[in-house]
């Protein structure tokens, strides 16, 4: 459920990554296995900073490794560059009349890449399977889904423990990518398997995958790539010159690195997303329990000045989870606590509190140039920060122990799963766990409009303003997601997603 | 218990250790980069021109007259940040020494004079430190005692401590075997009386190499950490934090790795030939050194040591005050880092004197 920001390899990694970039180099001295895909102008080679957290979409949850996972697994539906949903593996679906259940109508002869029928069957074990294994990551999303059914074997039938039109968009990448269920869940980490695009030849942990084209992938006309290479823990800084030596064809990168990255006459665009960061103020632990300091620690975060000092030109501030210009970005809660650190002093003092008064620590998972920022500008009010990076930071972030955190959110093809993962009561990253009357009403209208009544959009807002208004969260900035790429066409630009059909690999 | 405070026989001769020491103009280059470095430790917040966590909308910027080496990726002074990380970078090589020299050199005397169980427990006690990787052994520290600079040094001085166990035995050993010492003991003196008259003298000045060269080691080892995030919280600044934080931005500064790496580099460096510097002007080397400089043969502050030791002179040993300076070769056998010192254990079976 972690949705992190692209983050490369930090520094304490920079000591494992000695021994992978042994094992990478002996690997690219390899001949290329699979017959007829060896020629470099169809293999691409991808550089990533991390591999996930595990290759059972189950487990992986929301973070950004789903878009490595989704070289394997196909998922129920997608969505386009506006971000509606589209059909996938399912083409078609719908709700009854109450909208307490909705069946899914999987395309005709879909198939494992282990030869096992992609059916009805398959999806309804995946769905049950996601809601109660012990270790899914993702069962926070699914309790809208009460029992999964196979009527048929292409029509699956999911009952629903309310009334829930985002049924279609939340089944997309993040949460429904279809596992063979040949496999035994532990042994995906070890082998993957299940229709995407393509599938894996090799798979060394904490080095590379290497994936061949998967002929049976539904949309595999659209699939112009033979082979995919892709490596781990390649760090930050040599990245440009790993792509610019051709060591590499494509690579997500730091925008400190966007500028070295022209220079070098590479590729750089920018991939469009949800992407928010925010600072994860807990509104029930000291000193933020006072809606005073609250208050005040909201007028005191300038966010120009993190986009001027860490997007290197390429993020914005925001407020709320969403960009403008979604369907559920919400024009009430554009500015609602305009920096004024004036105003954030006064209030302090208006309650008593002196210098000295207000200590908090700031526990991150890593040390990143944004935490001194804002310790400096919670300082400037005059509420003390120290920072703290903790390397097992998921336990306490998680369990809402902390007072104050940051969190980066890649977003999710749902925008009611978005709200409901920063405002819900169990929303993994609600820091407070405890959501506002008024964001429940709010979230619940937006969650029984049927996406296309033209009361979608205005239902959805409501619930933004109502969750960003009552949620401690504060927002800080977004910054989009950046590749670098050589000899490679465009992506889709699907927000949000990496996709690979229709990319060419240019001689 | 110096050799210094028994200097005034040694003058007479010629010079003391010290004086000799001065003479290299090895040492001497080392003295005035080394004084340049306290100065840094002590001074160097005072000194910085800007506040080191000042962050500006200046950011990344090139060398300037406002800011001498440019800004880092907050707009923040680097060379504040330099000045004022410049106390934590060197006091942590200091603490690992001052640990690694209490922890090594007391117990590597005492383990030729204890017996044999003493010295067969911390033989073993330092064969197994030697074993240990310090650099993880620190980070582990650091992960089970907090993330502080003196946890982490509190773990390198306990495991680069060997060092001075070694040195100090390997002198000591030499020392307990020599006819002067034996006559001590036959005229009544005390154990005691004799490891302070006799082989602390002769164990200073590789001692004194050791110091020398874990300073420089030490200040390597806590600029890896620093430069890793070990032990400092942000945004306290370190010289090896400093580089860890440009090599992320060298698109935009390509030069600025060079700004904390020449100070590291420099300040390791001084130690060295600080350490080559005692070598060269202790024990057999240094005598010949001063012998050709009172013979007219050599050049005065030269750093070239005849490596030919020059025999003890039988003044040397016989007045029982004048056998403060160090004698033999003792010195210029000094090992200098773990890898090369010799096991001390195998000259054990040669000591008959006991």
């Amino acid at each position: 459920m972690s949705a992190l920001p692209p983050v490369l390899v930090d520094r304490r990694g920079f000591l494992g990554l000695v021994g992978a970039g042994a094992i990478l180099t002996l690997a690219a001295c390899a001949p290329a296995a699979g017959g007829g895909g060896g020629t470099a102008s169809t293999t691409l080679r991808w550089a990533a900073g991390s591999q996930p957290w595990s290759w059972d979409p189950v487990v992986q949850g929301s973070g950004f490794q789903f878009n490595q996972l989704s070289l394997v697994y196909a998922s129920l539906t997608e969505i386009d560059e506006d971000g509606v949903v589209q059909p996938g593996l399912a083409e078609s679906w719908e709700y009854d009349e109450a909208g307490t259940s909705v069946t899914f109508h999987l395309r005709e002869g879909l198939v494992f890449t282990d030869g096992t029928p992609l059916d009805a069957a398959a999806v309804a074990a995946y769905i049950l399977r996601a809601k109660g294994q012990e270790d899914s990551a993702i069962a926070g999303d699914l309790t809208s889904i009460a029992d999964a059914v196979a009527d048929s074997d292409t029509d699956v039938r999911l009952t629903l423990t309310q009334v829930d039109h985002q049924i279609p968009l939340l089944l997309g990448r993040r949460v429904a990518q279809i596992t063979s269920p040949a496999v035994a869940p532990d042994d995906l980490t070890a082998a993957p398997v299940g229709a995407g695009p393509f599938r894996v030849v090799e798979l060394v942990p904490e080095s590379h995958v290497h994936l061949e084209r998967n002929p049976d992938f539904y949309r595999a006309d659209e699939i112009h790539i033979e082979r995919v290479e892709l490596s781990w823990g390649i760090e930050a800084s040599s990245l440009v010159s790993a792509l610019q030596t051709g060591v590499y064809d494509f690579a997500d990168i730091p925008a400190a690195q966007a500028q070295a990255a022209e220079a070098a006459g590479l590729d750089v665009t920018v991939h469009p997303g949800f992407n928010a960061s925010n600072l994860s103020v807990n509104g029930t632990k000291t000193p933020f329990d006072d809606p005073i300091v609250l208050e005040a620690a909201r007028y005191a975060i300038d966010r120009q000045e993190l986009v001027d000092t860490l997007t290197f030109g390429y993020g914005a501030p925001t407020s709320q989870p969403f960009p403008e210009g979604y369907v559920a970005w919400s024009a009430d809660v554009e500015d609602p606590w305009p920096f004024d650190a004036d105003r954030a002093r006064e209030l302090l003092e208006g309650a008593g509190y002196g210098p000295g008064d207000l200590a908090v620590e700031l526990v991150v998972s890593t040390d990143e140039p944004q935490h001194e920022v804002l310790q400096r500008q919670l300082g400037a009010v005059g509420i003390d920060v120290s920072i703290r990076v903790d390397p097992n930071w998921n336990e306490p972030f998680f369990g809402k122990q902390l007072a104050l955190s940051t969190y980066g959110t890649t977003g999710r093809e749902s925008p009611v799963q978005t709200l409901t993962a920063h405002f819900g009561e169990a929303g993994p990253l609600n820091l407070s766990g405890v959501a506002s009357p008024e964001f429940l009403a709010a979230v619940q209208l937006a969650r029984e409009t049927p996406l296309d009544s033209p009361d979608y959009p205005a239902n959805l807002q409501a619930a933004t303003a109502a969750g960003v208004r009552t949620t401690s969260t504060i927002f800080t900035f977004s910054l989009p997601n950046l590749f670098a790429k050589r000899g490679l066409s465009d992506l889709p630009q699907i927000p949000g997603q990496i996709h690979w059909t229709g990319v060419r690999l240019e001689a | 218990m110096t050799a210094t405070a028994s200097a005034p026989p040694v003058s007479a001769r010629g010079a003391s250790p010290l004086a000799t020491i001065v003479r290299l103009r090895s040492a001497r280059i080392a003295g005035v980069i080394l004084l340049g470095v306290l100065v840094l430790a002590t001074l160097g917040p005072t000194l910085a021109p800007y506040d080191p966590l000042q962050n500006t909308s200046d950011i990344l910027a090139a060398p300037s007259a406002a800011h001498w080496l440019g800004t880092d990726y907050l707009g923040r002074d680097v060379l504040s940040r330099l000045l004022a990380g410049s106390p934590v970078s060197v006091l942590g090589a200091v603490q690992v020494t001052v640990i690694a020299l209490v922890v090594g050199a007391l117990p590597g005397i005492l383990s030729v004079y204890l017996g044999r169980v003493f010295e067969w427990l911390t033989l073993r006690v330092v064969d197994t430190l030697i074993a240990l990787p310090f650099l993880v052994f620190a980070v582990a520290m650091t992960a089970l005692l907090g993330n502080g600079i003196t946890q982490a040094m509190l773990a390198v001085g306990l495991l680069v401590s060997p060092i001075f166990y070694r040195v100090a035995r390997a002198a000591a050993l030499e020392a307990v075997g020599a006819q002067y010492a034996e006559a001590a003991q036959l005229a009544g003196a005390s154990t005691w009386w004799i490891v302070r008259r006799h082989v602390i003298a002769k164990v200073l000045p590789p001692i004194g190499v050791a110091l020398a060269n874990t300073m420089g080691a030490g200040l390597v080892v806590v600029a890896s950490l620093t430069f890793l995030g070990i032990g400092v919280q942000p945004p306290a600044p370190t010289w090896g934090g400093v580089l860890a934080s440009d090599l992320g931005y060298l698109g935009y500064r390509p030069y600025a790795p060079l700004f904390p790496t020449v100070l590291i580099m420099l300040t390791v460096w001084a130690f060295n030939l600080l350490a080559d510097a005692i070598r060269d002007a202790s024990g057999a080397s240094g005598r010949a050194l001063l012998h050709r400089a009172r013979g007219g043969l050599g050049r005065t502050g030269t750093a070239v040591a005849p490596s030919v030791p020059s025999p003890p002179t039988p003044s040397e040993r016989d007045a029982e005050g004048a056998v403060c300076v160090p004698s033999e070769s003792a010195a210029s056998e000094a090992p200098v880092s773990v890898a090369s010192a010799s096991d001390p254990s195998d000259t054990a079976s040669e000591r008959g004197t006991r």
